[in-house]
This record gives structure tokens, sequence and C-alpha cells, in this order.
């Protein structure tokens, strides 16, 4: 009997623990093995996260290494309103003047609220915006403040769930992104601007979330933007219970690829000096706008490329910079350049042998009548000048019968062997090509006119790589404004060369042309202020009235008024040039002469540059004292001497 | 009668190892893991710093800071004329192998005199 009970016993307690086991084994299944999937996905997301490792920009340098923009990574703050709870006024008193955010409006953003998920269940926002940008000092004394916040409590009254609210509000209500954001700086404030440019801010919305980054909107930042940014790494690790990184549940690990740090050709010594000499230009003839630029000839490297008024790319949207000041005018700006444009037709004659230096023509006392039209000079007192004067007066009636004895073919071949009429090359946004017409759209006066730098237009840079052809020999060569790209262990990645473009004119040509001009900066010439007491110059002043036009309801009536475009171009020492000078003013008042206005800033401008690089002077040549060796002369940048077989050049 | 016994407690004693050891060995990957985020945190306050350190002696270093620091100080330092500058030319030397001409940039712009080459 007690068997039989004992039996039933075992038999009900088997049948219960295999009821309860087997319920277990099931459940085990279900969810090891049935929702498995769904169950490791869930657990994986409340841990995993996925990290972005931002690339610094890299940094724009100067031919020196001087730092002319770098990146610092900054925060992004942000606050979980369901953190402050009723505490929104306090935090928002203690943040404000930090943030430099006006009060109201954040505590607004404080206040803790609502919204409805992706399943239509109401949620607490967790998240919001308060500020980007902010500085790493900035975001320690938020930190500290929030440390610190007083909330009116009183530790021995509160309960405990109420001290753990206010301590978490303290340590966790506001936080940054996680992924540092990057602020460009510019150091030198508005030195080089034009050529640096700017970023702004751009929204990667093909990631989730969308990103904000950096992008070059004008100027080198533009040019090297997918070489600046540098590549992006990520992180895919876990979080245990109080959001710290497991590190060593890190699955992957993939650094980001700083950018490449930009090295320009411009120092910034003779960037300065060219912006301090424009800025008191400006001062002296209050122009519209006044540029400059300084290259090396031989290689076409730009030393120094200003333009003023000119913007400050920390903030170049500041109120009173004026909308023009953001682009580069020295190759957006086309302008008719006057005398100037005398070198092409003058160099091209004595190229081709249908004039010499000393050939004479009658430059007609200032007044050439030549299909109808009167065409000026700017003086009656010119007659009969030889080549040379024609370039050392700068007579536009000599300038057009030279051009009449070449023929319009030939001239217009000229101009676009100096590179007119088509873009350099340099490495900058919204270049323009000029204005250079096809030899069917000239008019019969055109071979009279475009001469003397008229019915043409150029930009400031066209004219400089030009006469810096004279300069190099007859060599015209493409202007460098980036000189490499380097690592950030300072390894040359890219590294950029001088490119010749084609032989102009030949080098006897060249020299008798760079004879004229010499004779332009002397006494009997129209650039005497820009003589310099130590070296010889050669160059060409530009004195350019600039077209005009009115309308009368029914068609536009164009003319040249009284405003003009002033310009001076010079190289020194002149028989063996270091470098290449070009000053322009756009509608300068009073005095207009490129001679008075332009010359006096190139001299400025020369005697501080030719300190710096210490250029050897050839007007006091130490190397005369007794028993010291001469100087041998640097050789030059030139292609060899050979026919320019371009096709729409066709000259010999 | 003792060996099984003894065997038993070797095993029981290699398991215990084991599992001290494994613990162990959790405890310091967590250690070494705590070390590396720190590091990183450390690495990047480092950066940081850099960063701002760089930035200031690019400010100081900017040509117009430095005109502006020399006139406050009153220094008096001006450019030396060409005329004050005496220049040493030096004999024509050997030119090292691989020297452009072209790449010869003004006489004396890393301060001294440079090599030039007759053409």
């Amino acid at each position: 009997m007690a068997k039989k009970l004992q039996f039933k016993r075992l038999i009900a307690l088997t049948f219960f623990m295999a009821l309860a086991f087997g319920g277990l084994g099931y459940r085990l299944v279900d969810l090891q093995v049935l929702r498995h999937g769904e169950l490791a996905r869930e657990a994986r997301s409340n841990t995993q996260f996925v990290c972005r490792l931002e690339p610094r920009r890299g940094d724009i340098l100067d031919c020196k290494g001087n730092l002319l923009a770098t990146s610092v990574f900054v925060k992004t703050v942000c606050a979980d309103p369901s953190l402050i709870g009723t505490h929104a006024a306090e935090v928002a008193h203690a943040l404000a003047p930090l943030l430099q955010m006006n009060e109201g409006e954040l505590e607004r953003r404080l206040v803790p609220r609502s919204r409805r998920n992706e399943k239509g269940q109401l949620v607490p926002v967790r998240y919001v915006l308060l500020k980007r940008k902010v500085s790493t000092d900035t975001w320690e004394k938020i930190q500290d403040a929030m440390s610190k916040l007083p909330l009116g409590e009183d530790a021995q009254k509160l309960p405990k769930k109420e001290l753990a609210f206010n301590a978490a509000l303290r340590k966790s209500a506001i936080m940054t992104e996680p992924v540092d954001d990057q602020l460009r700086i510019y150091p030198n404030s508005s030195l080089a601007a034009n050529v640096i440019g700017y970023v702004g801010e751009m929204e990667l919305t093909n990631m989730n979330p969308p990103i904000q980054t950096l992008a070059g909107l004008d100027g080198i930042e533009w040019r090297f933007d997918s070489k600046l940014k540098g590549v992006r790494g990520w992180r895919v690790s876990e979080h245990d219970g109080h959001q710290r990184e497991m590190v060593d549940m890190r699955e992957q690990d993939i650094a980001p690829h700083d950018g490449l740090n930009v090295v320009l050709t411009i120092d910034s010594v003779i960037q300065n000096i060219v912006e301090n000499a424009l800025r008191d230009g400006l001062k002296e003839h209050e122009p519209k706008s006044i540029s400059g630029i300084v290259i090396r000839p031989r290689t076409g490297e730009i030393l120094a490329m200003a333009s003023l008024p000119t913007f400050d790319p920390n903030n170049p949207g500041a109120p009173g910079t004026p909308p023009d000041a953001l682009h580069n005018r020295l190759i957006s700006d086309v302008a008719e350049p006057g005398s100037t444009f005398k070198i092409v037709v003058v160099s091209g004659a004595l190229n081709d042998g249908i004039v010499k230096l000393t050939d004479e023509f009658d430059c007609e006392h200032g007044k050439f009548y030549y299909g109808g039209t009167l065409l000026h000079d700017h003086t009656t007192t010119l007659g009969v000048l030889s080549v040379k004067e024609i370039i050392t007066k700068s007579s536009n009636i000599g300038a057009a019968k030279i051009g009449l004895k070449m023929g319009d073919v030939r001239l217009h071949d000229y101009i676009t062997a100096f590179g007119f009429g088509r873009t350099t090359g340099i490495p900058l946004k919204a270049e323009s090509r000029g204005i250079v017409r096809a030899v069917t759209n000239w008019s019969k006066l055109s071979i009279t006119r475009i001469p003397m730098g008229q019915e043409v237009g150029t930009t400031c840079l066209q004219m400089a790589m030009a006469m810096s052809a004279i300069a190099n020999k007859g060599v015209l060569m493409q202007p460098m404004i980036v000189d490499r790209l380097v690592d950030t262990d300072g390894s040359t990645a890219i590294k950029y060369y001088p490119q010749v473009v084609r032989r102009v004119v030949s080098e006897e040509a060249d020299k008798d042309m760079v004879e004229a001009l010499k004779s332009v900066v002397t006494d009997d010439g129209t650039a005497k202020k820009a003589a310099m007491e130590h070296y010889t110059v050669a160059g060409k002043t530009g004195t350019a009235q600039k077209a005009e036009f009115t309308f009368d309801g029914k068609k536009y009536h164009g003319h040249y008024g009284e405003k003009f475009y002033s310009s001076f171009i010079g190289f020194f020492p002149a028989d063996n040039p270091e470098i290449l000078i070009y000053v322009a003013l756009d509608t300068p008042k009073g005095n207009h002469y490129g001679g008075e206005t332009a010359a006096p800033i190139f001299k400025q401008i020369a005697e501080q540059a030719a300190n710096y690089l210490n250029i050897v002077p050839d007007k006091d040549n130490p190397s005369e004292a007794p028993g010291a060796p001469a100087v041998p002369v640097a050789a030059p940048v030139v292609a060899p001497d050979q026919p320019i077989k371009t096709a729409e050049a066709k000259l010999p | 009668m003792v060996g099984p016994a003894l065997k038993a407690s070797l095993i029981c004693f290699f398991i215990l190892v084991c599992c001290v050891g494994y613990v162990w060995q959790k405890k310091q990957i967590a250690e070494l893991s705590r070390q590396i985020r720190n590091q990183e945190a450390h690495y990047n306050d480092l950066r940081d710093h850099n960063d701002k350190l760089k930035k200031q002696i690019a400010v100081l270093m900017s040509p117009t800071a430095l005109e502006a620091r020399a006139k406050d100080l009153r220094l008096g330092l001006v450019a030396p004329s060409p005329m004050q500058i005496w220049r040493l030319p030096e004999p024509p030397g050997d030119v090292p192998a691989g020297t452009e001409p072209d790449r010869q940039l003004a006489a004396g712009r890393s301060g001294a005199v440079a090599a030039v080459m007759e053409q």
C-alpha cells in the first residue's frame, strides 16, 4: 500500500517536473532558436553603436610653411529636455551667457515636450540642438557651470528620487554630440582672402542621420576641397549600461585619413607688403577697387595676389562687406587694358622683323584720321617717334600704325599667342577668358584700336602673364599658385612644377622689347615714378578709358566717359628679372594716369619685396669691388628656341 | 582509495584555476579597455591643445601681428636698404647632380647667395 502511494507520488512529481522542464525547454528553444535573430538584433541595438570618425580638414600654408588656414575641433552642444524637468529657467540662466544665446530662446528649447515616433506612440523628446561650433574651452566652462548649477534644493529635505533626478540633470542633461565638428580658422584674417577662399556648411543627406560637414565655397578651399577634406573613418563598438564604450568589443575600427595640406606659392610677407601698399593706394586715390599681383616670371609662381576691398574669410558674410569683395577681381574682372597692351603689337612686330627699335613713325602730333574717325594721343607734342619712343611716350597713334603695318591676322595671332582670349588655367574659381573677337568680327577701326588696348578685354592675370613672357626671354609660363600637397607627416603627396606654355617671341625680339620697356621708367618715359634707386626697372603704364553706356528707352548707346582704369606692370632687374609686379586701379578719383597712380605703388611694393627677397641690385654691383669675381647671371627658364607650332598662333 | 580522490581533486583544482584565470583575464581586458578609453580621451585633449597652440603661433607669426607688435614695442626696426647689405659672392663650384637650371630662385632667398649655372 505504502509502496503504491510512493509510486503515485513519484509519478506525479515526475509529471510536474517534466511539465516544468518541458516548459522551460520550450521557452529555451523559443528564445534561443525560433526568435534568435530578432532578439539578437534587439540586443545588438541596445549595446552596439556606429561612431563616425571625422577626418581633420587639411591646412593651407604659404611657401614658407606659415599657416593661412587651419581647422580646430569644436563641440556641438545639445540637451536632453526630459532630464531637465522644471528647471529649464535655471539651466538657461546659467548657460545663456556661455553659449551667447538669448536666455528666453534657450529656455524655450529646454522645456520638456513629447513627439510621436514611427509607431505613433508619444515619446519624450530626448535631443535638442543648442549650439554648433562651441570651442572646447567654452564646453569646459559649461560642464563646470552645470556641475555647480543651483537648483534651490535642500539636500536634507528632498526625497531620494528627486536628488537623483537633480544629479542626473547636472551630469547628463547637457551633452555634446559624439562626433566633434570642425571650425575653419584663418589666423591672418583677410590676408590673401581672395586666393584662399572660404568654407561653408553642407548637409550630407545620404547619411543616416544626415551630417553637417565643411565644404570649400571659393578659392583654394573650393578648388582643392576633395584633397583637403580627407576620408572619414568609423568605429563599430558596444557600450555598457553607463554608456561607456567597451573597447574590447570593437568590431571595426577604421581610422580617418586627415586631409592633405596645400602649400601655396604665395609668400605671406610679400602678400602683406602688397596689401599694405594697396591699402595706401586705396586711401590716396579712392578707386572703386585696387588690385596687385607679384609673379616670378621664370617659373610663373605667384608670390602675392591681392585685391581690395576684400573680406575676412572667418566671417565672409559680415555686415559691411561689399558683395563684390568676395570674388577675385584679378581673374574675374575683365577690362580694356589700355596702353599696357602695346607690348603685344610692338613685340610681335619686332619678332616678325616688320620693325626695328630705331624705325620711325609719324605720330601726327596727337591726331590721326583713319577710317573716318579721329584717333587721339594723350598729348599733341608727339611728332616723329622711333618704335622705342612709341613705347617710352606711349603713343596710341604710333602703336596703331605699327598695327596697320602688321596686319589684323598677324596681330590676332600674337594676341592669342600671349594667352589672351583664353583662361590661364590657374586653379581658382570663376576665371574669365577675357574678350578677344575673331578677326572676322573686327571693324575697320579695330586694327588701330586693339594695339592701344581698346576693343579687347583682359584680366589682370592675363596681362601680368603676358608681361611675364617678355620678362622671361619671350617664353609664356602657366601661372602657378599651388606648389605641392603634403601629407600630415610632412611627405609630399603631389608636387607641381612650372609649366611652359609656349615661346611667343624670339630672344632677340624680346631683348629689344625689354630695352624699350626700360626707357618707360626714365625721365623721358611715362613711369618715372616707378624708377628704383638700386634696380633697373622695365615696365609699361596703362590709362584706359572705361566704356560706359546709356539707355534711351529704345537702345543702348556706348561711349567712353571720364572714368579710367589705371595700371602699371613692371619687372626688375630688367635684364635678369626676378619678380614682376602689376598694380591696377579701377576708377581712381582725381589723377588717373597709370604713371601717377599705379607706378608709385609699384615702387613701394618693389623696394620692400627686393629687400625681403634679397635681390641683388644691378645698378650698384658689389662684385665690382677689386678682386671680387663677377657673379654670373642665373639661367632663366626657356623653352628650346623653336617655332611656335600651335595651330592658332601660326607664328614663325 | 586515495588515487581516485586525488584525481578528482586535481580535476576540480584544474577547473577552478581555469575559472579563476578566465575571470582574471576578463578583468584584465576590462581594465585595458578602460585604459585605452582614457588614453584616447587624453589624446583628443592633447590634439585640441595642440590645435589651440598652433593657432596661437599662426596668429603671432602673421606679418600684420608682427608689424603691430614691433610698433607697440617701439623697437625702431626698419628694413635694411640694399646698400646696407654686403653680398659676398661665392666662387662657382660643382653643381650637385640633378639641379635644374630652371629652379634657381632669387639670390639669397634662403639667406645665402645661391649657386648659379652659366647657360
